[in-house]
């Protein structure tokens, strides 16, 4: 990840469950459907993401339905940053 | 006053996107009905290319891209060339799509606008110009899909093609009042595109949600094309829907 680190990420993750009231668990094998993180979620992450780095990031949805876990959305994003 | 006979069974069909799947499918029930074909893909296929060599002068194929105008036209006039005036017209040919709205790049929606809605109202302007100059009677199809009529996620811009498409098509068969058939067919989702992309457990999730309990083959459409392009019904301006009542 080139201008913004995996923690930086995982922080904006946070933010996007803080305002749901939940609270994002520290262990990045967590399963998301465990704590209500869903597809439109990792939009507004991505969004955030966007804003942060001044690029867009597109993707198809094919991708974005092999994430299961916290992990795999920090990978996730950092592969489309580094593609931006 | 206005010729009222009922309009002629197409004989000479000009169908995109024919190399493959569906648009194979169509070709092969137009052979099979008798009538001249000309198939154009951005690939032709062996498959496309086998029907060609087996039926020389009543199948025309190339590769052309739907986008490529001029391509196009030369395929046209070449298809006439040697098969004599086109009557009719599938308009089969167009991209998918499964992403976001908010994560499609405006390029990408740009692409698909252009094969999905532009590139078929500019293929059917040319048809219809070659019907009035011709044989002054015809009959198109449309292939649209359940996503003009329903709302599915990741399909934004291709629902919008789609529907623009059957809105196109009902003013068209008012427009060409009298002279042309103009009618769409809107599948459901075919199971080979659906497992593409989907895994088991989704395929199973949707099949179950759809009354017939299966979802949609190439073969489960093609009554509706002889129906649209060879029967005397009197249908005309309609959107008929096969989806094994997915929608309902």
């Amino acid at each position: 990840m080139s201008q913004l680190s995996r923690e930086q990420v995982r922080e904006m993750m946070a933010d996007v469950m803080a305002k749901q009231g939940k609270t994002l668990p520290d262990d990045d094998a967590t399963a998301l459907d465990t704590f209500g993180f869903r597809s439109l979620d990792f939009s507004e992450l991505a969004l955030k993401v966007e804003d942060e780095i001044d690029e867009e990031l597109n993707f198809d949805a094919p991708g974005l339905r092999s994430i299961e876990t916290i992990g795999d959305v920090l990978d996730f994003i950092g592969q489309l940053v580094e593609q931006a | 006053m206005s010729d009222v006979t009922p309009i002629p069974s197409a004989s000479c069909v000009l169908v995109s996107g024919g190399s493959r799947g569906l648009g194979l499918a169509i070709v092969k029930t137009i052979v099979e009905h008798g009538a001249k074909v000309a198939a154009f893909a951005r690939t032709v296929t062996p498959e496309l290319q086998e029907l060609a060599d087996a039926h020389p002068d009543r199948v025309h194929v190339g590769s052309v891209d739907a986008t490529d105008r001029r391509a196009v036209t030369s395929f046209i006039k070449e298809a006439e060339a040697k098969l004599g005036p086109i009557d009719s017209l599938v308009n089969n040919a167009a991209v998918g799509q499964d992403s976001l709205h908010v994560h499609t790049s405006p390029d990408r929606i740009e692409q698909i606008i252009e094969t999905n809605l532009t590139a078929p109202l500019v293929l059917t302007r040319a048809v219809l110009r070659r019907i009035m100059a011709g044989p002054g009677r015809g009959r198109i199809v449309f292939i649209t899909s359940i996503c003009a009529q329903r709302g599915y996620a990741g399909l934004v811009a291709y629902s919008a093609t789609k529907g623009g498409l059957d809105s196109a098509m009902r003013t068209i068969a008012r427009e060409m009042h009298g002279r042309v058939l103009a009618n769409s067919i809107a599948p459901g989702f075919f199971a080979s595109e659906m497992s593409s992309v989907l895994g088991q457990t989704q395929l199973d999730a949707i099949t179950r949600r759809t009354p017939s309990g299966r979802l949609v083959e190439p073969d489960d459409i093609i009554p509706y094309i002889d129906l649209l392009l060879f029967e005397d019904t009197n249908t005309n301006g309609q959107v008929l829907v096969v989806d094994g009542g997915g929608s309902i």
